[in-house]
């Protein structure tokens, strides 16, 4: 036997045993792509992989990725498969979305007798699918809780949550205008619930919410865009670094925020209103890509057969010479009195193609027929429009209408509107309304009607306006200002219902290339979030905010908070005196939270399951500082076991006397105040049994061991001997 | 014979074991523990555990290595059998990645012990933050007193069982002192404000607490992680033993002593930051290094005495800590370097090669990803990674131990009930399975204490349960809590310690068939009554004991083409 052989056996032995001690050196590897990340200028290095490739956390196909465009037929799927899905918030299950097309019907508002068939489109029979969104308020009773409406077709009403309602593509050819709200919907479904995540892989949670938060006129508000290199700044295109749409500016929102809004609003989300001129867009007109064959143009109306007039359409072909009616012509309100607009000189008449191609009207923006039915049965037809007037002076207010409402789509959002009516007053509970329509960049807000004229909430719809337009880089405009409309839907919200209402016009083409369909729908998002929280009372909050009166109001500091030595703990929050609060709606909700072994390492996420509990604020005679003067301190005094160590988390709503909350800090986060231990770390006499105790088991037993172990010795030794 | 290599006495073993067991677990972890877990309250699942968990398993460990005189592959080999050898190398490979980062956790401890009597942590205008940050951003620093203590090391167990037993006596004496030195001048300063209410927290029981699971389960992983129990050092260490040795008694010893040390460390920590911070409790379970390294020079430089007993406390403490890391540095390369021995190297060879592998392979963790957190202080990524892949690993080391004496039950029953000594059935295994590895190897009449019942419940009962709890609550915790949970590329997941875990497995599965094709040699003492044929694994002929050669015949037929 060779002893070569054998020390051969031995490396090979020692190169086997040491393999794993290489695998030390392959760790690093591993770990190294997450490493190369921390620094440098790159998207990648910044954030998460997925983020900087605009990959959403939901998953899912291109389209539901936002990589292409939907069609009907993927987006009513999708909004099914988003409706079956199973939500929770705090360990509790909760429904928050059902799924509808159309409306049961039964007798409406009007008394006329409407069928599910009434809302179908002229010409492939489908109803505008449509998602109700509700958490069902603290409770969390949910969207199959509440009160049911047999005519609508949905339960989850109640009473005291505000309702929103959002409605997109009217115009067939408006394809952004159902992609933005699929965007919010996919949001809404995939953070609800889960509080505090990391969007952007940034290691920082909810750093840098929706708009402008901070105040300083940047929208990065945790400037991760601005520190990008130059080349990086504009990921989106549109030529202004950093703005909205741009990867990094307002992308970690707190999605604490997101689900108390689902909790405490019902969103009626219609993404795409006119089924039936988009399906004829896409599959006739245009075709599926539509960007390339209908650079500037496309199908714009419903199917509403309107000829070859006078004759009945026998085979049914649309007739694109004549058919169809502008969905957005076709509100009641100030129907058919287009003063200059671009619409037929004669309402309710078509005008054949050569006529058009001639340059002599548009007929793209036809109303939909006069009404021909004496709606009052006075013996008079149409002598009193809808316009806020009293035209024929009898007493009774826009009784006889002149036309409009006459199509499916059209009657059915007169009928969710109408019908909608939780408290029962016989009028519309939606009290904020958006529409999405494409394209130039705009916010626009009533009057579309009238030129020179304003609106009695002129300054505060302005207002809101000048917020979202902020929050798009988008301009703020009256709709008439813009071209004098007829029959429009935020017309007819505003002017006969009373809602604000607010129309986006959406990015730079009809049909946008599908790579940009991501980052406008970023671009456009925040904005229904927005309306969302404003839906309570939207009048209100603009009147206290543009008298800088809801901005004075600030919840304490954490370094303010003064700890008492024992009892509770007081929260305060500093109103301006003209601030009219609600001390019995006005609350400090807090959470206890402790540290727990692996709380350092991953931080706040774990909380999500702690729920928040509420006190009641009372007004203190004490007077704090706001920016303005003297303000008056409202305080929660909020129980903390003496004994509790860890962080006490706290953040304020404050209601007003009509009901709307604000929530305090602005941004949806929480204040932390780290709670030391503040009773008697433990008295004399019951320390003392303990340490007898433990220190009479342990000492006492190495001493017993000790013992035993000379004396074995001892022993031991003596045998040796 | 006469080529075995042993303790001189009782002493040596108990010294070299209480070495091992006490580390900077018990002078930096347990305080934070306590201070975490509701002071007091705390002490009582970790008094409990200790007897029902380290304790067993310690006996467990020295009675195996007793008999089998062989370090871990060789135990595993012998009382698992043939095809578990492999965990033996699972137990050694734990402890020596351990190792790896653990020498730079030893150099940062006498760092800080150099800081200390050179008074760069006391003055004005020290910043324990810069200077931490400052050292540990320095990776020619970092590395020189890594290299130290693997040069310490390395002198320590050259020459074998009796030079380590030298140096673990002259450690441990000094750091029993030094320990009293530093907890008499803690309650000085904490009495200085006329209470003692560091020491009354650390005995005072928050009942509300107590029903914590958390408590519970922070109790348990301390007493098991600061035992050094399950580890396969006990099994090491009894190699050396003296042929009679009392293994019980060994084993309690070392139970009571670790914890006796983690009392006094905890006393003295807990006094000197209750005597001077503002927050005690924040600042005693803020973070693991930070505790140590950045209150406690704060803390210390407030001592009692001014500059001298300033001087006199950080430098007793850090020295005490530094002794504390380096006798469980030894028992972590020893354990080591006896697998090489057990198979046929030179002794001297073997320390050299593991000594410059756990240089080498400790140099990422030393110097890699040195990283600020959030409140700037400066943390070793790269480290924290390799404890978070290696540290669970340690529980399945214990797992293995306890699957061979399962395992041994179970053939020696079956094997009675063959030759119809013992009952078949479920009552039969409970009275000769459950109780044969007791009988035969624990209550051996070298032992002053009969070992009961107990000790199976420990094994069979205790032992089981509280391992899932313990893996269960530290996955399910890890798995409710991060993201990206199983992405192996995620340094603070689950997917990265599986998949280290699974490469590393099944190396050491493949391997095994080489390793029991290799001769194995025992360090049998003379005249102990440790005969291979009355072990388990007593068949396998290329077991041998040191200094004879293996039955020619059997390796020339193995080697032979």
């Amino acid at each position: 036997m060779s002893s070569t052989r054998r020390q051969r056996s031995a490396l090979v032995a020692i190169f086997l045993l040491m393999m794993p001690l290489m695998l030390t050196s392959v760790s690093s590897t591993v770990a190294t792509s997450f490493e190369e990340n921390e620094s440098g200028n790159t998207p990648e290095g910044i954030w998460s992989e997925d983020y900087a490739n605009n990959v959403h956390p939901w998953g899912g196909d291109d389209r539901i990725q936002f990589k292409q465009y939907h069609d009907y037929d993927s987006m009513r799927q999708r909004m099914l498969q988003l409706a079956e899905q199973s939500y929770s918030y705090q360990g509790q299950d909760v429904e928050i979305m059902s799924f509808h097309e159309g409306l049961n019907g039964g007798i409406n508002a009007r008394d006329v007798e409407m069928t599910a068939d009434s809302y179908k489109g002229h010409h492939y029979s489908h109803p505008s699918p449509w998602m109700k969104i509700t958490g069902g308020g603290e409770d969390l009773e949910g969207v199959f809780g509440g009160e049911c409406n047999d005519f609508v077709g949905d339960c989850g009403n109640y009473e005291d949550i505000p309702d929103v309602q959002m409605v997109g593509n009217f115009h067939a050819r408006e394809w952004m205008s159902y992609e933005v709200p699929m965007m919010f919907l996919e949001m809404l479904a995939h953070y609800y619930g889960s509080v505090g995540v990391d969007n952007d892989g940034d290691g920082l949670v909810d750093e840098d919410p929706w708009g402008d938060s901070n105040g300083d006129g940047i929208l990065d508000d945790d400037g991760d865009c601005l520190s990008l290199a130059a080349e990086y700044q504009d990921s989106n295109g549109d030529g202004n670094p950093c703005g909205p749409g741009d990867l990094g500016v307002d992308e970690d929102f707190s999605e604490q925020q997101l689900t108390d809004l689902v909790n405490t609003r019902e969103i009626y989300l219609v993404p795409m209103l006119n089924v039936d001129g988009n399906r004829y867009d896409r599959e006739e007109f245009c075709g599926e890509n539509a960007w390339e064959t209908c650079p500037t143009g496309g199908w714009r109306k419903n199917l509403r057969n309107n000829g070859p007039q006078p004759l009945p359409d026998f085979n049914e072909e649309v007739d694109e010479d004549c058919d169809g009616v502008d969905l957005n012509r076709n509100f009641q309100f100030e129907w058919g009195w287009p003063l200059g607009a671009t619409v037929p000189l004669v309402p309710g008449t078509c005008t054949p193609a050569e006529d058009e191609q001639a340059g002599i009207t548009n007929n793209d923006v036809y109303t939909g027929p006069y009404d021909t039915t004496d709606n009052d049965g006075d013996g008079f037809v149409n002598e009193d429009n809808v316009d806020g007037e009293d035209d024929d002076n009898d007493g009774q207010l826009d009784e006889d209408w002149a036309g409009g409402n006459s199509e499916p789509e059209t009657l059915f959002v007169q009928d969710l509107t109408e019908m909608n009516d939780d408290d029962n007053n016989l009028a519309s509970d939606f009290k904020m309304t958006l529409s999405w329509h494409s394209f130039s960049e705009l916010v626009l807000y009533p009057w579309g009607h009238c030129t020179g004229c304003e609106t009695p909430d002129h300054q505060q719809l302005i207002y809101h306006g000048d917020q979202m337009a902020e929050m798009t880089d988008y301009t703020n405009m009256q709709s008439s200002d813009l071209y004098p409309t007829t029959g429009d839907y935020c017309d007819w919200q505003y002017g006969v219902h009373d809602a604000y209402c607010y129309t986006m016009e959406i990015g730079t083409a009809f049909h946008q290339q599908p790579e940009d369909v991501n980052h406008i729908a970023v671009r456009n998002v925040g904005v229904p979030f927005y309306v969302l929280e404003i839906a309570d009372n939207p009048r209100e909050r603009a009147n206290l905010a543009m008298e800088n009166i809801s901005q004075q109001n600030y919840l304490f500091l954490p370094t303010d908070v003064d700890v008492p030595e024992s009892g509770d703990i007081p929260i305060d929050v500093c109103v301006s005196n003209q601030f009219p609060y609600s001390e019995t709606n006005s609350f400090v909700k807090y959470r206890m939270v402790k540290p727990s072994r692996l709380q350092s390492d991953y931080g706040p996420r774990e909380w999500a399951t702690t729920p928040w509990e509420s006190v009641q604020v009372e007004r203190v005679d004490e007077a704090c500082t706001t920016t303005e003067g003297n303000g008056t301190i409202l305080r929660a005094e909020i129980p903390v076991s003496e004994s509790a160590t860890g962080k006490l988390h706290y953040k304020a709503q404050i209601t007003t006397l009509s009901g709307s909350e604000s929530i305090y800090p602005a941004d949806g986060s929480y204040f932390e105040l780290g709670i030391e231990y503040r009773s008697a770390y433990g008295n004399l006499a019951s320390s003392l049994f303990l340490f007898v105790i433990i220190a009479g088991a342990v000492w006492g037993g190495l001493g017993a061991c000790l013992r035993l172990m000379l004396s074995d010795n001892e022993t031991i030794d003596a045998e040796v001997v | 014979m006469g080529q075995s290599d042993q303790f001189s006495g009782r002493l040596g073993l108990i010294f070299a074991s209480i070495g091992a067991a006490i580390g900077t677990g018990n002078i930096w972890r347990f305080p934070r523990m306590v201070g975490a877990n509701g002071g007091g309250t705390f002490l009582i699942p970790w008094v409990i555990f200790l007897f029902i968990w380290s304790i067993p398993l310690v006996i467990a460990e020295f009675a195996m290595g007793k008999r089998s005189r062989t370090g871990t592959v060789g135990t595993f080999r012998i009382f698992a059998g043939k095809k578990f050898a492999w965990m033996g190398l699972w137990t050694a490979w734990i402890s020596t990645a351990i190792g790896f980062y653990y020498a730079i956790v030893a150099g940062w401890c006498l760092k800080y012990f150099q800081l200390g009597i050179s008074g760069g942590l006391t003055g004005d205008g020290v910043d324990t933050t810069e200077v931490w940050n400052t050292f540990l951003q320095n990776p020619l620093q970092v590395i020189a007193f890594q290299f130290l203590v693997i040069a310490i090391t390395l002198l320590a167990i050259w020459k074998g069982a009796k030079a380590i037993e030298k140096v673990n006596v002259i450690l441990m004496t000094s750091l029993f002192v030094l320990l009293f030195m530093t907890l008499g001048l803690s309650l000085w300063m904490d009495l200085s404000d006329g209470s003692l209410d560091g020491a009354l927290f650390m005995f005072t029981v928050d009942p509300a607490m107590l029903s914590e699971p958390e408590v519970w389960i922070n109790g348990l992983s301390q007493s098991a992680w600061s035992c050094s129990a399950g580890m396969g050092m006990a099994i090491t260490y009894a190699v050396y033993m003296r042929k009679d040795e009392d293994t019980v008694l060994n084993a309690f010893t070392m139970g009571f002593a670790n914890n006796s040390i983690s009392i006094i460390a905890g006393l003295a920590v807990l006094s000197a930051i209750f005597a001077v911070s503002s927050d005690p409790l924040a600042t005693v379970t803020n973070g693991s290094s930070a505790i140590t390294f950045l209150a406690l020079p704060e803390v210390f430089a407030q001592a009692p005495g001014g500059a001298i007993g300033a001087f006199v406390m950080m430098a007793g403490f850090f020295l005490a800590l530094s002794f504390a890391a380096i006798t469980s540095m030894i028992s972590t390369v020893e354990l080591c370097v006896r697998n090489f021995v057990d198979h046929g190297y030179e002794r001297q060879r073997s320390v050299l090669i593991t000594s410059i592998a756990i240089f080498f392979f400790g140099l990422p963790s030393a110097i890699m990803w040195v990283k600020l957190d959030a409140a700037g202080v400066a943390f070793p990524e790269f480290l924290e990674v390799q404890d978070h892949i290696w540290g669970y690993g340690l529980m399945f080391s214990g797992l293995f131990i306890a699957f061979s004496i399962w395992k041994y039950g179970y053939i020696k029953w079956k094997k009675e009930v063959e030759l119809g000594k013992a009952p078949p059935g479920f009552a039969g295994y409970l009275g000769v399975g459950v109780s044969a590895f007791r009988d035969d190897y624990i209550n051996t009449g070298d032992n002053d204490i009969e070992v009961g019942r107990w000790w199976d419940l420990c094994l069979y009962l205790a032992f089981p349960i509280l391992f899932s709890v313990l893996m269960l609550s530290y996955f399910g915790d890890m798995i409710a809590n991060t993201e990206d949970v199983w992405n192996p590329g995620n340094p603070k997941g689950l997917g990265i310690i599986l998949t280290f875990w699974s490469v590393v497995a099944i190396v050491f599965i493949s391997l095994n068939k080489l390793l029991i094709s290799r001769p194995l040699y025992r360090n049998v003492p003379e005249g102990a009554d440790a005969d291979i044929s009355l072990l388990p694994g007593g068949d396998d002929p290329l077991i041998t004991v040191l200094g004879e050669d293996v039955p020619v015949g059997e390796l020339v037929a193995e080697t032979a083409d």
